[in-house]
């Protein structure tokens, strides 16, 4: 029956299938009649998501771990047992030693720009062959999360929200090819807005020509053009690379973000949008680099300096609300 | 398709589809991540020819296209494995005779359906579409992919002639 007439039917039958339900999703748009089968899958793959990455969490430890086990195979098995345990602990408390650090950077980002904060950990990332970036976290609208809220961890912008079930929500990445943050250029307060191109550095589009662009300058969100608002105010990233014109003006740049995006973990959601006052006060350190070379390793999480950022620790009623799921 | 055989190859793609969101996508490779699930399809596509492959890729697709964080038109990726089980599967007989034919088919795999996914996203007008990043990922991704093969496609095989074994003994 290889390739036979009814195999070609069953492909053709298929293929139309396809494309009934592309026409039906793509024409409902944020009403469409496949909502609900979404939702549903969401409802039933969500905490199946959630335990996996509880599994694999302590494993970037682990891994670590590995290059330091001694090569004896002459162990007896009270001490393999032994060891195997210690082992686990350990594992457990990189993990957690990592997840900590991870939490007190977004504590110090949420106490310094004041935002209202929910705490979430990144429980699966979305491929669709190269084309999608985006995440699933494990805070949904019974923790307040709300489609268009903005996403930040401790080193800045990670993406706005989605959509939203009780318990989880996806969040698009600042990276993905859908992504505009309008931006702010640190020195100059000037406009301008980055797009994103997947691993590759986002690229920056000026909206003046009379911009001016340095590499190392530091960028913080401003406003969304076409896709709701960003919480004002967050660091994006640094220009690393400037294109100029013939005559020297900037045209386009390319821009390394802040954020690490192959190792997100622990991530916020910010629920209610910060006073939009004190625009820079964020970003890791003033960079004045006055060096027009492309920085060629920027460096991937920018250790903020104390001094860097004046203000100490909010009030309590700055602090953020974590909730966190065991 | 033998109850045997759906239940093992329903069993493979749920958790591939799982451990592709949750383990896979997120290794800190460079520029692109491998895709589990097409190998997957080529893997149970050569092992059961093209009408039940393609019916295989469809589902696997749409599960694809539903299971979060997945933010596009539910059909797309259910429309690109379905094309490349139905592919695969036209060359279920010839398994046996190389070991490369499985490297091959799946780095051609992998192309297409990366080209496709990029066709047919523009044809909704998807946004994303971007063809400079599809050019810079496409090869990696297919390069991913053929890491895996050999680690996928015969253990889909052994596993197969099993069930089918313990079908037939019962």
């Amino acid at each position: 029956m290889r390739n036979s007439r009814r195999t070609r039917l069953v492909f053709a039958l298929l293929v139309l299938t396809a494309f009934t339900l592309l026409t039906l999703d793509f024409r409902g748009g944020k009403h469409s009649p496949l909502g609900g089968i979404r939702s549903l899958v969401g409802a039933v793959f969500g905490p199946i998501e959630r335990a996996v990455a509880d599994v694999t969490h302590p494993i970037g430890g682990f891994f670590a771990d590995l290059g330091h086990l001694g090569s004896d195979h002459a162990d007896i098995s009270r001490l393999q047992r032994e060891n195997a345990a210690l082992l686990a602990q350990l594992r457990l408390d990189v993990a957690e030693r990592h997840e900590l650090a991870d939490l007190q950077r977004l504590d110090r980002l949420a106490a310094i720009g004041r935002f209202p904060m929910v705490a979430a950990r990144v429980t699966a990332m979305g491929s669709s062959l190269g084309l999608e970036w985006t995440v699933t976290i494990d805070a949904g609208s019974a923790d307040q999360v709300r489609v268009g809220q903005t996403v930040v961890d401790g080193d800045g912008l990670v993406g706005r929200v989605q959509a939203v079930t009780a318990t989880s929500a996806t969040v698009e990445l600042a990276i993905d090819g859908q992504f505009i943050a309008g931006a702010e250029l640190a020195p100059s307060g000037q406009i301008c807005y980055t797009t994103g191109q997947g691993l590759a550095p986002m690229s920056l589009t000026v909206t003046n020509s009379q911009i001016h662009l340095a590499s190392g300058d530091g960028l913080v969100t401003f406003y969304s053009p076409n896709t709701g608002l960003l919480a004002p105010g967050i660091p994006i990233g640094q220009v690393s690379t400037v294109e100029t014109t013939p005559a020297g003006l900037p045209r386009a740049a390319l821009v390394t973000p802040y954020v690490n995006f192959t190792a997100l973990d622990v991530v916020g959601v910010i629920v209610e949008p910060p006073p939009p006052t004190r625009h820079f006060i964020l970003l890791p350190s003033p960079t004045p680099s006055p060096s027009p070379t492309p920085s060629p390793k920027p460096t991937p999480s920018p250790k903020p300096t104390p001094s860097g950022s004046g203000s100490p620790a909010g009030s309590p009623a700055a602090s953020p609300t974590p909730t966190r799921t065991p | 398709m033998r109850p045997a055989r759906a239940s093992l190859f329903a069993a493979l793609l749920l958790t591939g589809a799982v451990l592709q969101v949750t383990v896979i996508n997120r290794l800190p490779l460079p520029v692109a991540r491998p895709d589990l699930l097409l190998v997957l399809v080529v893997a149970c596509a050569l092992v059961s020819g093209p009408a039940p492959g393609a019916v295989l890729g469809f589902l696997t697709g749409l599960l694809a296209d539903t299971v979060p964080p997945a933010d596009h038109a539910i059909g797309r990726l259910a429309l690109v494995y379905a094309a490349v089980g139905y592919g695969a599967g036209l060359l279920d007989d010839v398994e046996e005779r190389s070991v490369l034919l499985p490297l091959l088919l799946v780095a051609l795999a992998s192309v297409g359906a990366v080209a496709l996914n990029g066709v047919v996203g523009s044809l909704t007008g998807d946004p994303r579409v971007h063809w400079p990043t599809i050019a810079r990922e496409l090869p990696l991704i297919a390069l991913y992919d053929v890491v895996l093969t050999p680690f996928v496609v015969p253990l889909v095989a052994r596993l197969t002639r099993r069930v089918d074994r313990d079908a037939v003994r019962r």
